[in-house]
């Protein structure tokens, strides 16, 4: 039963999916960072953010956990070992939902320069290695806008795994993939729930245009590496203090 | 693999359930049972129960229809299990809390209710289909569907979602006009919902017309819905009497009952008229 469905690939259609919503129909900017935990990527959007804070920019932050919305089901569902994978993947999809509705959406359609750390590719990445369909999975997070850049933060698996196993005492039941059934050993099962997710992200870099970040990379440079193609890939002057 | 198994399963007698169906069954056994790709991890050939739904608008009277149709297949010696919107555990009281805020979104409300579905239909449904048991579906998800398309949510986008549902072995429509729907909910109530009127779309502050404008939009979905999923349409506006003895009639003859004699007992005789 543990085994997915790895003969289809989680990359997007090469003819792509019906966009619910269109592509940059709105003034404002979307920028995600996406990886594995303990790939870095928290840091360096952190960094970002705090660059274009300080110079006073019209940025709003938001990052994937539970609103208030599901956090009651969520723990419900985790407490009691409830979720399946699509039930999972959906309640997900319903939190993200309501953050694109009541967040996202107006804040683009606002002009604001939107930074998200994890976007729909981590739900691509992490239920698919739970076992959902791929291609459900790209029709259920439709609605989602495309962002203008997506970092990609890929750290060796080792190295990723190490720096969270040695920061947290232990690993919860569905962060570990305990459902999955590979492993009773929590840290092995962690390993390879995210080794199956890393291969999953790999399979999108080219069909889903990520931008390839070396998370082994000293953090300094690897943050003026990114700052420099946010400059370069977003027209940062529209979202500028406004002089008087 | 798979043909090895079913064959040796076909001589084994069935748990509970007339031998003649069982033999019915394994020969249009597909994979058809499901719309699209399986949940994971269901085996479509191992669910041996029954799946009947019965959809309408709200004042249909489904969930009446529902009651007798549950003692009538109990008295012939079939286990009933229902289901229904808002009934799951995962979620089901914080869809309640969501629609008493009136604040959720739309898309965000669409997907809380597959969750509700699904969670139902994994937890509850399949079990009981895996058992040989007949189950009542009190709406399923044609009325989701509905409902958040005349919302906007593109129908091929929700087909999608439900694409890993189960196919129903029967689908009944019980068609009221929503004149109708609001006199029997009216009635019911002392007044009409917020959400059943469709007040979250501003049709119209008058709540008559809200309703019958919003029922309306419902009912031409499923016009539309009943052509692509072969609903078995009947005249919800006809006696209970009427509509449940033709509903009867079609189950019985799905599931190899002879007769369709049926009498409520003394516990559901107000129902009856």
């Amino acid at each position: 039963m543990a085994t997915s469905t790895p003969d289809i690939s989680i990359a997007a259609d090469p003819v792509p999916a019906k966009q619910t919503t269109t592509k940059r129909a709105y003034p404002g900017a979307l920028v995600v960072v996406e990886g594995i935990d303990g790939s870095g990527k928290s840091t360096q959007l952190y960094l970002l953010k705090r660059w274009l804070e300080i110079g006073g920019y019209r940025i709003h932050f938001t990052e994937w956990n539970s609103s208030p919305l599901v956090r009651s089901a969520t723990r419900r569902g985790k407490q009691r070992r409830l979720l399946t994978p699509t039930t999972f993947s959906l309640l997900h999809a319903a939190d993200f939902a309501d953050r694109c509705e009541r967040q996202i959406m107006p804040l683009l359609h606002g002009g604001y320069l939107v930074l998200a750390d994890r976007y729909i590719y981590t739900a691509f990445a992490r239920d698919a290695a739970r076992g959902c369909s791929p291609h459900w999975l790209r029709n259920l997070y439709g609605f989602a806008p495309v962002p203008d850049i997506t970092f990609y933060f890929r750290a060796p698996l080792d190295v990723a795994v190490n720096r969270i196993v040695a920061g947290r005492p232990k690993l919860k039941y569905y962060e570990a993939g305990m459902d999955l059934g590979i492993s009773l050993d929590r840290a092995e099962s962690f390993r390879i729930f995210q080794e199956r997710i890393l291969n999953n992200y790999d399979q999108m870099i080219e069909t889903d245009h990520f931008v390839l970040m070396d998370g082994t990379v000293r953090v300094n440079k690897l943050q003026k590496l990114m700052r420099q193609i946010v400059g370069e890939k977003i027209a940062l002057q529209q979202f500028a203090p406004k002089k008087k | 693999m798979k043909k090895t198994r079913k064959d040796a399963i076909a001589p084994i007698p069935a748990n509970g359930r007339p031998s003649k169906k069982k033999k019915k069954n394994a020969q249009i056994e597909s994979p058809s049972r499901f719309y699209g790709t399986p949940l994971p991890g269901v085996r479509p050939e191992e669910l041996s129960g029954t799946l009947i739904v019965i959809e309408g608008t709200d004042g249909s009277g489904r969930s009446t229809q529902i009651s007798l149709l549950t003692e009538w297949l109990e008295s012939e010696g079939f286990a009933v299990q229902t289901m229904g919107l808002r009934r799951s555990y995962l979620v089901g009281e914080d869809i309640d809390a969501l629609l008493a805020e009136n604040a959720v979104t739309r898309m965000t409300l669409a997907l809380m209710y597959s969750t509700d579905f699904f969670d139902q239909l994994e937890r509850r449904i399949l079990p009981a289909l895996r058992s040989g048991l007949i189950v009542l579906a009190d709406r399923y998800i044609f009325t989701l569907i509905a409902r958040a398309a005349v919302r906007g949510i593109a129908r091929d986008y929700l087909h999608g979602i439900y694409e890993t549902a189960l196919r129903p072995d029967l689908t009944f429509w019980l068609n009221v006009r929503p004149e109708v729907a609001f006199d029997r909910e009216f009635k019911k109530s002392q007044t009409i919902s917020y959400w059943e009127s469709g007040r979250d779309m501003s049709l119209s502050n008058d709540l008559f017309q809200s309703f019958i404008r919003y029922q309306s939009m419902i009912k031409r979905e499923f016009e539309y819905l009943s052509k692509r999923h072969g609903f078995l349409e009947l005249d919800g506006e006809g006696s209970v009497s009427l509509v449940n003895r033709e509903l009867r009639k079609r189950i019985a003859s799905h599931l190899g009952i002879r007769g369709t004699h049926y009498q409520p007992s003394h516990a559901l005789s107000q129902l009856w008229r």
